[in-house]
């Protein structure tokens, strides 16, 4: 199987569609290929979905396995023995956890791609790091796997990392403010989950206890906008209001999965999420068709990260749409993508419960 | 207690027996079809339809002459019933088994407010209002909760019978809470239901008898999204297996839920994450069509011992043949609740019951009737699980 190497040395945002089709599904193939041959379980099922081995499918006619069969099914691609880490990721269907095992190839891969990603946010060198959130430990392990994983990933592209929340959740002005002191005239590093942005940079900050603005930072956000949809915030309000209370500019929704960690979809100036090198998405209604742009369907995703597990290609229950490049006045080459959060749980008649 | 919600009555419960359909109860179950027959809202919802028809004076009158008076019997006392989360009318039918038998009744209601409730509480309140029936109104009470154990460990713990509707989950949740030794409990739990087709009998029918069963095969299956008990997920052709009749079956089938049915878009989810573990996990599976999102079919090599733990929601249908009904039997295990049949008989049907020592089954009715309600249900016969005899010598 090729591998990434080459990849990672040009620019993550680099190829054009025609180079990127011809390169994906060329690339997928093999991927598809190598996983159908260590994974009996795979093989199986990609069989049973009509995808032969023997000859090279179009990008999306490639099957895509929903990405809630992580949650009920082991799955991988390597030998046991070669897994050094396993990501839990906490979903609304159930109580059921998705499972995604790492070997040493797959977990640096997904570092290294991670690191172009963020490289072009955040410039090559690791900047001084504000975390809205509280510090790790204090964070109950049982229920925030995804946040703490979320934390340390990114906190490899910070330094003299900063937490801004003590651990009752009130903000912590006098580490703030010592921070700021030492860091707030340069480019410094945010990251928070959106969710906690909001209720904490916007909602409870109180501007008087402060000296320096953020200016020079560059936010990261991410998780989703469930808890901002309901106080109607939309991405554009959640900017303006940043903007207009810390004269922050910088700001950086993304998007991604556990189960396709490190390829991360992070959102242009226009506010689109865009694909990377690395990354591709297709959009699918009901029946699993593909949709044309501008239409609203299921989020299919593609990775070409994934090799000690099959999530390279998963059928996901966010709704999602892709937006002409046209409407879009950034000149970064790669698709153009909305979220708009995820499908509505379904209520089921029948008697199968009391509630 | 300050969560809990009375739709109808109030807190003061009491514990009555009376004659099982004694007049004055059947009389105001009469009432009450009537009632809700003329109730203005009665049209939106073909269930308040179904179940001011099941209460008409003529119903009622063939349950009583059905019910065995040979034996003196009387009602146990206080009922309590829970009934299921998502069939908005289950609960009435409920609470009516609990009145027809004798006894007074607490009905826990769906925490979700459906429209056909409050339509039948205002019903019921209507009709208690009737001077003649008065003295029912210590004998319904309705209430609505969630999340409050201290109010079904007190009740549980002064009935003198519990009917657990919704399920294996429910029941062991609902179990903690304990009952006075002497009283009954009876609990629905998850069942598997099937339906046998006999091959040739598709193909006899002419076009307008095609429709109407796969009118009655929907009414059973895609009208409460097949997560009813008694919904098949297990179709059994019986006879030649490479018969035309299957394909006509789904086809049809397939045309008549493009234009009725609608499910929520996450069902396709669900539906294409069930066939992938299927795919994987399944042994017995020899090939698989998905019609639409609607309608997906997983055929088996040959039937088995794990046929009974096949489920499918929202339609999703396993099938499988099998050259006649007694090669079905050794198969079926106790969880199996419902049997539905097209193009069979009655008499064929009775010999294979009684040849076949069967584990399981609790009904047998034909294709188009599994959802009816009735005092037979799940192995039941609820007149005598919810009346006691009286041995008079």
């Amino acid at each position: 199987m090729r591998n990434l190497e080459k990849l990672l040395l040009e620019d993550p945002y680099s190829m054009d569609k025609q180079k990127k089709n011809l390169f994906f599904k060329n690339y997928l193939n093999e991927l598809t290929l190598h996983h159908s041959d260590n994974s009996k379980e795979y093989k199986k099922l990609i069989n049973y979905l009509g995808y032969s081995v023997r000859k090279k499918h179009e990008i999306d006619k490639i099957p895509f396995i929903p990405v809630r069969l992580f949650k009920e099914l082991k799955l991988l691609s390597v030998n046991k023995d070669e897994i050094i880490k396993v990501l839990n990721s906490s979903g609304t269907s159930g109580n059921k956890t998705s499972k995604i095992y790492l070997d040493k190839k797959n977990s640096l891969n997904q570092v290294k791609v991670l690191q172009k990603i963020m490289n072009k946010v955040l410039g090559n060198e690791r900047l001084p790091m504000l975390i809205i959130d509280k510090k790790i430990k204090n964070i109950d392990r049982t229920n925030f796997n995804a946040r703490i994983a979320a934390i340390n990933g990114f906190s490899l592209f910070g330094r003299d990392h900063t937490f801004l929340l003590d651990e009752k959740n009130n903000i912590n002005y006098v580490e703030l403010n010592k921070f700021l002191s030492k860091y707030g005239k340069n480019k410094f590093f945010i990251f928070g989950f959106t969710s906690f942005v909001f209720e904490n940079l916007i909602e409870k900050f109180k501007m008087n206890k402060i000296t320096l603005d953020f200016k020079k930072a560059i936010l990261l956000h991410g998780g989703g906008w469930k808890k901002l949809e309901n106080k109607k915030i939309s991405n554009d309000v959640f900017k303006k209001k940043i903007f207009k209370k810390f004269n922050l500019q910088n700001i950086f929704n993304y998007y991604g999965l556990v189960e396709q960690t490190g390829s991360i979809f992070i959102e242009c100036k226009c506010g689109y999420f865009i694909t990377s090198n690395f990354s591709d998405v297709f959009i699918r209604d009901s029946n699993f068709n593909l949709l044309k742009d501008n239409q609203k369907g299921f989020l299919q995703l593609i990775s070409l990260l994934p090799t000690s597990y099959p999530g390279h290609n998963v059928l996901t229950e966010d709704i999602g749409e892709i937006i002409n490049t046209k409407k879009c006045s950034c000149t970064i080459k790669g698709k153009r993508f909305l979220v708009h959060g995820r499908a509505e749980k379904a209520e089921i008649r029948g008697c199968s419960d009391t509630q | 207690m300050k969560k809990i919600e009375y739709l109808v009555g109030n807190n003061k419960f009491k514990s009555i027996s009376r004659h099982p359909y004694n007049n004055l109860t059947c009389e105001f179950i009469y009432e009450l079809s009537k009632i809700l027959t003329n109730h203005p809202r009665c049209f939106e919802y073909p269930d308040i339809k179904t179940l001011a028809f099941w209460c008409r004076k003529k119903n009622i009158d063939i349950l009583k002459s059905n019910f065995n008076s040979a034996q003196l019997r009387t009602g146990l006392g206080l009922v309590f019933h829970i009934t299921p989360s998502n069939v908005p009318t289950n609960f009435a039918y409920s609470l009516l088994f609990g009145l027809l038998t004798g006894n007074s009744n607490i009905i826990k209601v769906p925490s979700k407010k459906f429209e056909q409730i409050s339509i039948i509480c205002d019903s019921i309140k209507k009709a208690l209002k009737k001077k003649k029936y008065v003295q029912l109104k210590d004998n319904i009470t309705i209430v609505r909760y969630s999340d409050c154990v201290e109010f079904t460990d007190e009740i549980s713990s002064i009935c003198d019978a519990r009917l657990i509707w919704g399920g294996d989950k429910s029941i062991k949740e609902i179990r903690k809470s304990q009952l006075n030794p002497r009283s009954r409990d009876i609990a629905f739990s998850d069942r598997f239901s099937l339906c046998v087709i006999d091959v040739k009998s598709i193909l006899k029918l002419d076009q307008y008898g095609q429709d109407r069963i796969i009118e009655k095969f929907y009414n059973d299956t895609y009208l409460v999204d097949q997560n009813a008990c008694s919904s098949p997920h297990l179709i059994v052709w019986l006879g030649d297996k490479d018969s035309k009749a299957k394909k006509i079956f789904w086809n049809k089938l397939r045309k008549y839920i493009d234009k009725k049915y609608t499910m929520p878009n996450i069902a396709s989810i669900d539906k294409y994450t069930k066939l992938c573990e299927d795919l994987i996990n399944l042994r017995n599976i020899k090939k698989y069509k998905i019609y639409t999102n609607l309608l997906y079919v997983v055929t088996l090599k040959k039937l088995d011992f794990g046929i009974n733990e096949l489920r499918g929601k929202w339609g999703y249908f396993y099938e499988c043949n099998s050259k006649n009904l007694d090669n079905l039997a050794k198969f079926i295990d106790r969880s199996c609740q419902t049997l539905t049949y097209i193009g069979i008989k009655k008499d064929v049907l009775k010999k294979f019951v009684i040849k076949n020592n069967l584990k399981g089954i609790d009904r047998i009715v034909p294709t188009g009737q599994g959802l009816s309600m009735n005092l037979n249900w799940d192995g039941y016969d609820i007149n005598q699980s919810l009346s006691r005899i009286i041995d008079l010598k």
